[in-house]
């Protein structure tokens, strides 16, 4: 006997209402299909009809509210090419440490939530008790939490003041502090291990053979990383290397603990980004050019196309611009965020596994999406619906049972 | 498969490859390049099938974009290969450009499965009928979403007024 059991679309804490349907013989997941068309906001159709280049920087910081340094990023990167912007050094240095700042917080974010999905709400609370520190340095840098505008053609609109540093030097004592708690609680629980191991594999070929990026795709060993091997700002100084689980376990499984040891082993990393970005903070202006109806004047004037991709915390992320002389906004836009990539993953790691594992599988890859609300369960040409607490508390049951 | 025999073999296929570059770095100071394509419909599978056969891993595809320009529309397919190691990584564009009035391309699904998702997306919002694609449903606009209205393509067929096109709308 198949059940269909449908998932989504929509949740109210979800940025990106999406839709799984899930074919299940008894417990077991037998088929996936993700249904991607249950919004649609038109950005890239805004930026490519009513926007000028400036206004959609700030469009594209609304992309997503997580990742709101770098869609920004790689717009101005792909920009940047085509006209032959100057970036001031200093500029590219502080370019660095949002996007390592953007990435502690997200990387702790998703603990946060992977956590609560298998219910240990606990480790939850003190993720993200955590994370307010890099949140309360995100606000006194940039004024914003989040949508913190800081892109700009040419530079960054905000400088990283001298009072600025020292209280973001303790925030790196704070995080190589914590450390290895964290990585303690995390790695060497036995629910949390009983819960991920061996759970929603993802191996190597079929993370390469569907273009996976980011920690999903480096956790199953595919050492690929945008800062690594097409370094942009100033990260060809920082020697940045991908970061693999078996640097911690000494082997790649590709499950999601090891997904869980990546994102660990790049909070670290991040953390010494930052450090020796501001050891070495040149000094200077942060912005080529401040008159921004001048830097308009010569998009408006350039032709050509290019390519910015830039090393999201999900993984990369790629904008393609194209411009056209005389043309006011962009010729051609198109924006593809780590997650598109990534949910074609869903199908090999869910399959065979069970209903009460798709909250931390589908978790795992850090989509943009993150808890399910609805579930509605045809039964016999009947609906019965599943509400995300029911879901919640069927792999708390799973939990459970496992322990016992 | 360093970027002179990449383009050496493409040469070869005689293809003409072009290398955009931009500089990065402060301390140190890096070439990013990114090497364009263009290909006719028809080789479009044996160039990207030479590019999978070559690479040392299976290439990254990124996405495909799209620009409708005039009585054509052009289709870019980004792949990235050599990703792993430090400033070898290579960025290939491979661009088609097609007719208005015989807009097909075929689907690379059988030799590149990443390729699904960019070309339902091509296929919604540009209209370009992808010959071979197992799955023809919609990607991101809704099911409701009007037939022949297609937001990126810069003609008759482009959306006037989004909020109206959706059934129930009012004024």
């Amino acid at each position: 006997m198949k059940y269909e059991v449908p998932i989504g679309p929509i949740h109210p804490a979800l940025k990106e209402p999406i839709m799984l349907r899930f074919s299940l013989e008894g417990e077991e997941i037998v088929d996936v299909d993700v249904i991607a068309s249950q919004n649609h906001r038109g950005v890239e159709w805004i930026g490519m009809n009513r926007n000028n280049p400036v206004q959609s920087i700030y469009l594209a910081e609304r992309i997503c509210g997580i990742c709101n340094f770098c869609h920004p990023a790689c717009l101005v990167l792909a920009v940047e090419e085509i006209v032959d912007i100057e970036v001031p050094e200093r500029a590219e240095y502080i370019r660095v440490i949002q996007s390592e700042l953007e990435r502690i917080h997200s990387h702790l974010l998703w603990a946060g939530v992977a956590a609560h999905e298998l219910g240990f709400d606990t480790l939850l609370h003190y993720t993200w008790m955590i994370r307010e520190k890099v949140m309360d340095i995100l606000e006194v840098v940039n004024g914003n939490r989040v949508t913190k505008a800081i892109m700009m053609y040419g530079g960054v609109r905000r400088d990283i003041k001298e009072e600025h540093i020292p209280k973001i030097r303790e925030m790196i004592e704070y995080y190589k502090k914590l450390f290895n708690k964290v990585a303690k609680l995390f790695l060497e629980d036995k629910t949390i291990k009983m819960r991920t191991r061996e759970i929603g594999i993802l191996r190597k070929e079929d993370a390469l053979k569907l273009g996976t990026v980011g920690p999903t795709t480096r956790a199953s060993g595919v050492k690929k990383d945008v800062r690594q091997d097409t370094p942009y700002f100033a990260y060809p100084d920082f020697d940045v290397e991908a970061m693999t689980p078996d640097i911690i376990t000494g082997e790649t499984i590709g499950d999601t603990y090891d997904r869980i040891v990546v994102r660990l082993l790049e909070v670290k990393q991040s953390v010494e980004i930052i450090e020796s970005a501001l050891d070495e903070l040149p000094p200077g202006d942060i912005i080529s050019e401040e008159k921004v109806a001048k830097i308009l004047s010569r998009i408006k004037k350039a032709e050509g196309e290019a390519i910015g991709r830039h090393e999201a915390p999900r993984g990369e992320d790629i904008h393609y611009v194209k411009l056209k002389e005389g043309f006011e906004s962009f010729y051609t836009w198109k924006v593809r965020a780590p997650t598109y990539s990534n949910i074609m993953s869903w199908k090999p790691m869910l399959m065979h596994h069970q209903i009460a594992d798709i909250p931390i599988v589908a978790a795992s890859i850090d989509p943009c999406l993150s808890c399910t609300n609805r579930v509605v369960v045809v039964k016999n040409g009947k609906e019965r619906m599943l509400t995300g607490e029911d879901l919640h508390r069927l792999s708390i049951q799973k939990t459970r049972r496992l322990k016992k | 498969m360093n970027t002179d025999e990449l383009v050496e073999m493409l040469k070869e296929k005689g293809l003409e490859v072009k290398i955009q570059s931009k500089m990065a770095g402060v301390k140190k100071k890096v070439e990013r390049k990114s090497l364009w394509v263009d290909v006719e419909r028809d080789r479009l599978k044996e160039i990207v099938g030479l590019l999978v056969e070559n690479a040392e891993e299976f290439p990254h595809f990124c996405v495909a974009s799209t620009s409708d320009i005039g009585d054509k529309v052009e289709i870019n397919y980004h792949f990235t290969i050599n990703f792993g190691y430090q400033l070898e990584e290579i960025q290939i564009t491979f661009r088609v450009t097609i007719p208005k009035n015989d807009l097909w391309v075929p689907t690379l699904t059988d030799i590149v499965p990443a390729t699904i998702f960019s070309e339902r997306e091509l296929r919604e919002m540009t209209g370009i009928e992808i010959e071979g694609l197992p799955d023809k449903r919609h990607l991101f606009l809704t099911k409701d979403f009007p037939d022949g209205v297609y937001p990126w393509r810069r003609d008759e067929t482009a959306p006037k007024d989004l909020n109206k096109l959706y059934e129930g709308w009012k004024e």
